[in-house]
């Protein structure tokens, strides 16, 4: 977990609306690496991706891109290397799915976003790594939950980004479409050597996926480590606060 | 689909919006013509040409078409764009397509500090430059969207927000009500009628500062087309793209409130046109493309009042129905229409 060579960190971060939330935040993740997030709801994930994510402001530390300070960085510059795929869902009507991929394209075009046949191309294979071809003229109001966050990832793709950050991308999905999105997940962190960093509440595919796990707990980075030292014993159970009779009952 | 079969549909929709752009500037030609063509005045379209191409100086009809008809058409035609333009970009900053400068008070809270100037100007120095009436008009614009700001910081719910609007709304107009009724002054006939919301008596002089203003204003927000569709996903994906989020939405509260002033400052309250209008364009052009939907919206917000004046003029001759009697009764169905079409959709 080198600051050094990593695409994204994070230095004593500490992060939170108007008070600290969670503080002395440490990682690193390298070019290929998935980092996930897992705890109960409302222990402060979102709030850690919103700040990696550049959509609020830290209240101490540092966040890293490619080992310089992201404030260093021209807004321009953060966009082409950071895109994001966030829990709240653009449902702007009149936008097919092709259109809502292009504005992956914004950092790269001119004063009036006018694509390019370069754009294009990279608009054209998003759509195709995700399988969403058949769809691309639909409009985005019209697909399914799992299809539509097929769309935002092509959207995040197309943007070329070194860093993903993904706030609970497979809640509302099915089994399936869980399994075809995290395979994807796998594929660009593999080939297009992303840093991925994804929240999820699926804790056995959680293990399956990350490189290294963050668990976060009432405000507190509770544990962190690789997922065969996480999902060991009884930790899950200390972590969502399960009482032992139930989790005998229900998870072992 | 296949790439090549995607820029086929591309060039498809191409023809399309160049299909609807060509209409609506043939219609707009058509009910700018008409305008000209038709009043109270006995003027035949020969005889209107012939002024129009210079000629028939010093008679009557001269006069009426180029002094009263001609300024009062430019005026429904750039204050309409403005007033449909004002109404999307409000549409984009609140994500809502009911807002406008209607509904949320931004038109009453111009009209309010307008009869204020007016009458403190006319009272003091007998006479009132248009610069000064449109400063007036951003400031009202201004301070009533500022209030339904810190209303909406407090509110979450736009239905909400839209219920405030329109009560700010009722407060102003009732305050401008009192003051145009207890101001002693031969002008305040004039003020009586564009307090209700009026296209007659501007000046060619009053269409040169408009033009001055709405080209600007208008080409200003042409120019944001891009950051307006990242702002289209939400604020945070905005951020993510690279959009100063705060900038952009200072600027599109800023265009918004100097349309709408401009609008205020010359023809007073018009209600409707900002929702109705762009909710039509939207439907019409199937697509959410700024940099289409916003010389669109201006096209249709022109010919929607070239329409309404024309019709608030001619309808009951030679008596003259407020402009906003004719845009409410065409507008207003269409922003239900526009709800219904918003529940439908999930929201």
């Amino acid at each position: 977990m080198t600051r050094q060579e990593s695409l994204i960190a994070a230095e004593d971060l500490s992060v939170g609306y108007r008070e600290p939330l969670i503080e002395h935040i440490d990682f690193a993740v390298h070019d290929g690496e998935i980092l996930t997030l897992i705890g109960p709801n409302g222990s402060g994930k979102s709030t850690i991706l919103k700040t990696l994510a550049g959509n609020l402001k830290q209240h101490h530390g540092t966040v890293y891109i490619e080992n310089s300070p992201a404030h260093a960085l021209t807004p321009n510059e953060r966009a082409r290397k950071r895109s994001v795929l966030l829990t709240e869902r653009p449902r702007q009507s009149f936008m097919t799915c092709r259109e809502m991929v292009e504005m992956g394209r914004y950092p790269y075009t001119g004063h009036f976003g006018i694509l390019s046949p370069i754009d294009q191309a990279a608009v054209q294979a998003a759509i195709q790594l995700v399988q969403m071809e058949d769809f691309a003229g639909q409009s985005i109001t019209a697909i399914s939950d799992g299809q539509r966050q097929r769309v935002l990832l092509a959207r995040a793709i197309c943007q070329e980004p070194e860093i993903l950050i993904l706030d609970e991308p497979t809640s509302y999905l099915d089994i399936h479409h869980k399994i075809l999105f995290l395979e994807i997940l796998r594929k660009l962190a593999a080939e297009k050597h992303m840093a991925i960093i994804v929240s999820m509440h699926e804790l056995d595919f959680a293990e399956k996926i990350a490189d290294y796990v963050l668990c976060v707990k009432d405000g507190d980075i509770f544990r962190h480590g690789k997922p065969e030292d996480i999902f060991r014993g009884d930790l899950l159970r200390q972590l969502f606060d399960i009482p032992p009779d139930l989790y005998a009952k229900y998870l072992t | 689909m296949s790439f090549r079969k995607a820029k086929a549909l591309l060039s498809a929709e191409n023809l399309r919006f160049t299909v609807i752009v060509t209409a609506l500037t043939v219609l707009a030609a058509i009910t700018f013509f008409l305008n000209l063509f038709t009043g109270s005045a006995d003027i035949s379209i020969g005889e209107a040409l012939h002024v129009l191409f210079g000629g028939g100086e010093g008679t009557t009809a001269a006069s009426v078409l180029l002094k009263i008809r001609l300024p009062r058409t430019l005026a429904a035609m750039l204050l309409g764009g403005a007033l449909a333009l004002s109404g999307y970009l409000l549409q984009t900053f609140f994500h809502n397509p009911i807002a406008g400068p209607f509904v949320l008070g931004v038109s009453s809270g111009a009209k309010l500090t307008v009869a204020l100037m007016m009458i403190f100007a006319i009272s003091r120095f007998h006479t009132i430059h248009s610069a000064t009436m449109i400063l007036a008009a951003f400031a009202g614009s201004m301070l009533s969207l500022g209030f339904v700001l810190a209303i909406s910081q407090r509110v979450g719910r736009m239905s909400m927000l839209v219920v405030c609007g329109v009560m700010i709304g009722y407060i102003c107009s009732a305050v401008t009500d009192f003051v145009v009724t207890f101001a002693d002054n031969a002008d305040i006939v004039n003020l009586h009628n564009w307090s209700r919301g009026t296209f007659s008596g501007t000046t060619m002089d009053n269409i040169r500062t408009m033009l001055l203003v709405v080209v600007l204003a208008s080409g200003g927000t042409f120019l944001l087309s891009k950051p307006i569709s990242a702002y289209q996903l939400g604020e945070s994906y905005a951020q993510n793209l690279g959009v100063n989020v705060r900038r952009l939405r200072a600027a599109l509260i800023l265009l918004s409130g100097l349309l709408s002033a401009c609008v205020a400052a010359f023809a007073g309250p018009v209600s409707f046109v900002g929702i109705a209008v762009p909710h039509i364009i939207r439907r019409l052009f199937r697509t959410s493309k700024p940099m289409i939907l916003i010389p669109a919206c201006f096209l249709g917000g022109s010919v929607f009042c070239m329409l309404c004046d024309m019709i608030a003029r001619t309808a009951f001759a030679p008596t003259e129905l407020s402009i906003s009697t004719v845009t409410a009764l065409f507008g207003a169905p269409v922003v239900i229409a526009a709800m219904i079409q918003r529940r439908r959709d999930g929201e």
